[in-house]
């Protein structure tokens, strides 16, 4: 469809504008290209509106059936590429089937939005939300014009956020205690805690924190799995002996982290782990995986 | 102007156990010329001392000395002067004036050097001088009662002897000076 | 296959380690001149990211983080001037921590940290809490270490002291005392555990490599010894007792050692003596293989030191009791330290006892206690034969010599001598003579029998034979020198009471008798002469002690000198027992005693003619016997003829006619004594002169027949010289007539000796004629004696 639209002159400009454009925050957006647009960001329950103008080229006149403009949550398995899932899809008419002759503006609102679900770039799947504005015509074709925007919900500080704390270790070998001091972290936040050596038989070399992120796609049978090394956070050099306690401190702002996904949509899921990874010298590698729950903290300034 | 250290009879150790410290102090290397030693020593380690004072050394033999070899009298000659030495003992009676003038006349010297008594003495006679310079360390002697450590500097400048005379008495140096002058051609 | 060189290898690693400093401060400079934060902050997390290798030796890795160091200065710099970068303190905080390696970041947040605490944003403490945890990431020894030597480097002038600007409230030095002292015990650990870094063949190496980085551990302690508000109270409660803790667990040999050392030298004496207790308890908990002597001796150096600064110190040391303190510990570490060899024991004694000697040198009892310990140690072990032992042994006898400038002090330490015997013979020797070394040196007098009998119980090794030691071994040289020494000793062994001074030279005699006929020659004559020097001050001394029993008499002391002399006899000795006896002779002379004089004369005959054999040795004795015979005048006729017979009788039995002459002529003054009451018996005078004549002709034909020609007229010059001397005295029975025909014999013998001119008898004639004529010109009455005689 992109493809005819390419190849022929469009008999019209569609532009989209939205109401608040000049105030609301804008960021950027990787788009199908790989290129990054800004685009407005939204979230869920707003009111999202705006005009859209339709102008023929150069005087030649429009005939259509019709103008129309969608609000779509879509979610993309990239196994399925091209193949968008709505989630959610909302229609206001705009004109009855007729001409245009010159510049036309409407104005449209979808007021109060449920939109539960957060725009997300993964390494399988795709969720976006898009408005989409259709000029029906008949045999020519009718002209689409997207646009893109951003939603991102935000959720409050949990009122239990425990710590995580956990003994673990290789009989007569290694045997470690660490804590992080929460198990659910903002995505600006600070993992703050320890390890401390109970026992060290074998001679380590260093010690790194990772995040990682895993995206499960599909269900069932179907279930696709991707897992993705965020962050690789030195936080030893060298052989500690019993007794040592090693501080953690990790900021998390400087990684590109979403929230925790829990089965959006039945589709796919977004999680987080902390993986305590230790090296001896022979280069083996011991390590422990612990989930922690990334949410998004409604920023202050 | 020469300077020449007469001493001897320290009796080391034998009848004394050292120098008195007061002496030592004031023979320091490389100001004496020429050392005359009357002798009794009396063993090797007062030998090294005095070379180390001034390594020109001249010795006759007492009837202590360890050393065999020092001989009987000994003669040099240090400027216009002649000088000789001799311990004494075979000189009798013993200090005896008149005996160690005859020794001098046998020497044919200007300055006689000898010691034995243990008693300071400078005798000015007919030509030449007769200089006993006692005891360095004021050793007992039988010839002698209280003796007081006693040695002799000469200053020899010329035909001119300043004889200087170095004498420990109830712990204060005492010097006496004694000039003498030599008649040109009167040893010819 | 190439063998590569590890020396090299590292040479290599070094220059490419900094070459990446170098190559990535180029790219940090040019982010700085153009004040991007963003390049800056990666560039110099690339340039110290050199500093994690695990190549390098401690030397070499020092030189790399010098060159990172450089860098971080001019990072700090810019960090400084938020102008210029935009970024506040405490955002740039944060944002260094965003380094992914620890390393880097670690340096970073130091170097970040310094210029936050300089900006006050925050308190010191709280920084400087933060960044002396976080640093525990770096376990590796090496990199730890330098991180940490970093930290304490750039915190330095920051630590909020008593007065100084970061000391604010809430924020005191005892932060910055919490603070040194953290990363003093974590740097120690780390400095502990380097020994676990290698395998165990290379320990050696490993600990020189750990002995190079000692000192950044020990900077931590020189920091806390700097801070003001480290008065001794926070010493002894606080510093002190965190520090100790540190030492004793650490458990590593070579970190304790240095440790003790450096918390000894960089605080403060007066601290030291008010907590001796703290510090000496450490001791025995330290590792048996610590150098704890040296340690130790270190410290009671120091102590001996100030106390010797200013006597207002030294009540301290009373009130602390630091000698019993030190003491007691000494002994606690030698009972801990089983393994602890005798030497190290010892060392520790000299320490303690230099120690006292400087502190309390009122207690000889502390003197002698140690030296009590020191004999405790010893007992039951064999004779010391290691080297290092006795030389121990023979500092810590020298101490209290050298100390008290006195042996009479030190005889009264009843130890003393107990320690000596410990020591093998020629150390003994070498103590022994160090002993008299110091009695010359400060001339001290040794009074009594009592000290004589302790002082020659000390030497006895010079004095006699110690049994079981090897004779033949002895060193000439040595032996000549330590006799010579104990020779000039006993003219310090005196007293100016006779009575005293008589039970000296009988105690002197005892011990001497034993050493043999090696040692008499040396040792006898100075007791003959310290004896006739008592015999001389009686003799002074009013003589008129009729009836009492005196025991010092001179005639009891000549009975004495007798016994001495004689055991010359097993020597044999007989010249230098001659001249003795004709001394004693002279002695008993002065005292009016003429039988004792006689029996001292007739032994000297004895030994000359039994004893004496050599020619030359024979001419010396007579011309002693006629020159001491010559100034006797206690004997009667009779015995002054037999003695003078003798001696005119033996001077015409030498061997050579010139000795014979010349002894002859000596002898006619045996009969003229020129003093008022001397006698005068010129017929005698003159028979001696004509008898020397005759021999001297006869010497005169000797030459003649052996060597065809005259001999030189030097006998006959020297006996015209007697003529003259007794001519002059008076003696009628020379005349002028006799020394006329004298000159003329002379004058022929002259002639007739054409061939061999003889320049010194020539000399000789011609100065006797300038006499004869210088007296001849000199006018009255000798003037008119010479007038006769015509030259």
């Amino acid at each position: 469809m992109n493809f005819i639209i390419g190849a022929f002159k469009p008999a019209c400009n569609v532009s989209i504008t939205f109401s608040d454009g000049k105030s609301r925050k804008q960021v950027p957006l990787k788009n199908e290209n790989g290129q990054t647009v800004t685009v407005p960001l939204f979230q869920s329950q707003e009111t999202i509106a705006g005009k859209i103008s339709v102008e023929p080229v150069s005087g030649k006149k429009v005939e259509h059936n019709g103008i129309k403009v969608e609000l779509l949550g879509q979610i993309e398995m990239y196994f399925d590429r091209g193949n968008f899932y709505d989630f959610t899809s909302l229609v206001r008419e705009l004109d009855v089937p007729g001409e245009i002759y010159e510049r036309k503006t409407y104005p449209f609102e979808f007021s109060s939005v449920e939109m539960p679900y957060e725009t997300y770039n993964g390494a399988n799947v795709r969720l976006r939300y898009v408005l989409k504005v259709t000029v029906s015509r008949g045999y020519a074709g009718s002209i689409v014009e997207h646009q893109n925007f951003v939603v991102r919900n935000y959720t409050p500080p949990p009122s239990i956020n425990n710590s995580i704390k956990m003994e673990v270790g290789i009989e007569d070998c290694l045997h470690i205690e660490f804590e992080y001091n929460k198990g659910k972290y903002h995505l600006k936040d600070v993992i703050v805690g320890k390890i401390y050596f109970l026992l060290v038989r074998i001679k380590l070399k260093n010690m790194d924190l990772e995040i990682r992120r895993r995206e499960s796609t599909g269900s069932g049978a179907n279930t696709h799995v991707e897992t993705e090394t965020l962050a690789k956070f030195e936080l030893m050099d060298g052989a500690p002996v019993r007794g040592e306690s090693i501080p953690i401190r990790l900021f998390l702002s400087p990684y590109e982290l979403t929230p925790t996904y829990r089965n959006i949509n039945n589709k796919f899921s977004v999680k987080y782990y902390l993986n305590l990874v230790l090296v001896d010298e022979e280069d083996r590698r011991y390590f422990k995986q612990q989930e922690i729950t990334m949410y998004r903290l409604q920023e202050t300034s | 102007m020469v300077l020449v250290l007469a001493l001897g009879d320290l009796h080391i150790p034998h009848r004394a156990s050292d120098l008195p410290p007061k002496f030592k102090s004031m023979l320091v290397p490389g100001k004496i010329q020429h050392i005359i030693c009357t002798g009794n020593l009396s063993i090797k380690e007062v030998h090294d001392y005095l070379k180390t004072v001034c390594p020109d050394l001249h010795i006759a033999r007492g009837e202590y000395d360890e050393e065999t070899r020092y001989p009987e009298t000994k003669t040099l000659t240090i400027g216009q002067f002649k000088l000789g030495v001799c311990h004494g003992h075979q000189v009798i009676p013993w200090g005896d004036l008149d005996s160690l003038a005859m020794l001098q006349r046998q020497l044919d010297v200007d300055i006689l050097v000898t010691g034995h008594t243990h008693q300071f003495t400078a005798y000015k006679h007919e030509a030449g001088v007769v200089i006993n310079p006692g005891s360095a360390t004021g050793s007992y002697s039988s010839i002698t009662y209280d003796v007081n450590p006693s040695f002799v500097l000469m200053d020899i400048d010329g035909l001119r002897v300043v004889v200087y005379v170095y004498e420990l008495i109830d712990g204060e140096v005492k010097v006496d000076k004694i000039d003498f002058k030599k008649t040109t051609g009167s040893n010819t | 296959m190439m063998i590569s060189n590890g020396i090299e290898d590292e040479e290599k690693w070094l220059a490419e380690g900094m070459a990446g400093i170098q190559h990535n401060a180029f790219y940090l400079h040019r982010a700085l001149d153009s004040n991007n934060l963003r390049e800056a902050l990666k560039y110099s997390a690339l340039l110290l990211s050199e500093l994690r290798t695990s190549r390098l030796s401690p030397h070499k890795y020092y030189e790399l983080y010098m060159r990172a160091f450089d860098e971080l200065r001019r990072l700090e710099m810019f960090f400084k001037d938020e102008n210029r970068h935009g970024c506040s303190v405490v955002d740039l905080y944060e944002l260094v921590q965003h380094a992914g390696n620890i390393l880097p970041r670690l340096y970073l947040l130091c170097t970040v940290g310094s210029v936050y605490i300089k900006s006050k944003e925050a308190p010191a403490k709280d920084v400087l809490k933060d960044l002396v945890e976080m640093c525990r990431g770096v376990q590796h020894p090496i990199r730890g270490l330098f991180l940490r030597s970093y930290l304490a480097q750039i915190s330095r002038d920051e630590l909020p002291d008593i007065a100084s600007e970061y000391e604010s409230e809430g924020d005191t030095f005892m932060d910055a005392v919490e603070f040194v002292l953290q990363n003093f015990a974590e740097m120690n650990k780390l400095w502990v555990r380097m020994q676990h870094q290698g395998p165990l063949r290379e320990r050696e190496k490993l600990d020189k490599e750990r002995n190079e980085l000692r000192d950044l551990v020990g900077k931590n302690l020189h920091v806390l010894s700097q801070i003001e508000g480290v008065d001794l109270e926070i010493y002894r409660d606080t510093v002190l007792p965190r520090v100790l803790e540190q030492v004793v667990n650490c458990k590593d040999e070579l970190a304790q050692y240095y440790l003790m050392d450096c918390i000894i030298q960089v605080f403060p004496d007066e601290y030291h003596l008010q907590t001796l207790e703290t510090l000496l308890g450490a001791c025995p908990q330290l590792q048996s293989a610590v150098d704890i002597k040296t340690v130790l001796s270190r410290l009671m150096e120091r102590l001996s030191n100030y106390a010797a600064s200013s006597p207002e110190v030294l009540p301290e040391f009373l009130q602390v009791e630091a000698f019993t303190k030190l003491s007691n510990a000494i002994g606690k570490v030698i009972e801990a330290q089983v393994d602890m060899p005798i030497v190290g024991a010892i060392t520790l004694y000299v320490s303690l006892l230099t120690f006292t000697l400087h502190v309390h040198p009122d207690r000889l009892d502390y003197v002698d206690q140690v030296l009590g310990e020191c004999v405790k140690k010893l007992s039951g072990k064999a004779k010391l034969q290691d080297s290092r032992v006795t030389k121990q042994v023979v500092a810590l006898l020298s101490a209290p010599l050298e100390k008290y400038n006195d042996i009479v002090t030190a005889l009264t330490l009843s130890n003393y001598p107990r320690v000596m015997d410990h020591l093998d013979a020629a150390t003994n020797k070498v103590m022994a003579m160090v002993i008299i070394q110091s009695i010359m040196k400060n001339n001290t007098c040794v009074s009594t029998s009592d000290k004589v009998e302790v002082l020659f119980e000390l030497i006895k090794g010079l004095i006699k034979d110690i049994e079981g030691t090897s004779t033949d071994e002895l060193d000439e040289e040595d032996f000549k020198e330590e006799q010579n020494s104990v020779a000039r000793l006993m003219h310090m062994l005196y007293n100016d009471d006779p009575e005293e001074m008589l039970k000296i030279i009988n105690t002197v005699w005892k011990h001497i008798m034993a050493g043999g006929p090696k040692r008499l020659p040396f040792t006898v004559p100075p007791l003959v002469f310290s004896t006739l020097k008592l015999v001389r001050r009686l003799q002074v001394q009013d003589g008129d002690v009729a009836g009492e029993e005196v025991p010092a008499t001179p005639k009891k002391i000549f009975q004495i000198l007798n016994q001495i002399i004689e055991a010359l006899s097993v020597v044999p000795s007989p010249e230098l027992a001659l001249r003795l006896y004709l001394q004693c002779a002279e002695a008993a002379n002065d005292c009016d005693l003429e039988p004792v004089a006689y029996e001292f004369f007739t032994q000297a005959f004895v030994l000359y003619e039994e004893e004496v054999a050599d020619s030359k040795a024979q001419v010396t004795a007579i011309h002693l016997i006629i020159g001491t015979l010559q100034r006797m005048n206690v004997f009667g006729i009779e015995n002054r003829d037999t003695l003078t017979h003798k001696a005119t009788g033996y001077s015409a039995k030498l061997l050579k006619k010139p000795d014979q002459c010349r002894a002859v002529y000596a002898c006619s003054h045996l009969f003229w004594v020129d003093d008022q009451d001397g006698i005068k018996d010129g017929e005698r005078v003159l028979l001696c002169l004509k008898r020397s004549l005759r021999i001297a002709n006869a010497a005169q034909q000797m030459v003649n027949v052996t060597r065809g020609s005259s001999g030189p007229v030097t006998l006959f010059v020297e006996i015209l010289n007697k003529y003259l001397y007794f001519f002059e005295k008076g003696s009628p029975q020379i005349t002028g007539a006799a020394i006329q025909g004298l000159i003329e014999l002379i004058k022929t013998e002259m002639q007739s000796d054409s061939t061999t001119s003889n320049p010194a008898s020539d000399a000789f004639f011609a100065s006797t004629l300038r006499y004869i004529r210088f007296q001849k010109q000199k006018g009255g009455v000798m003037g008119e004696k010479y007038d006769p005689i015509k030259l």
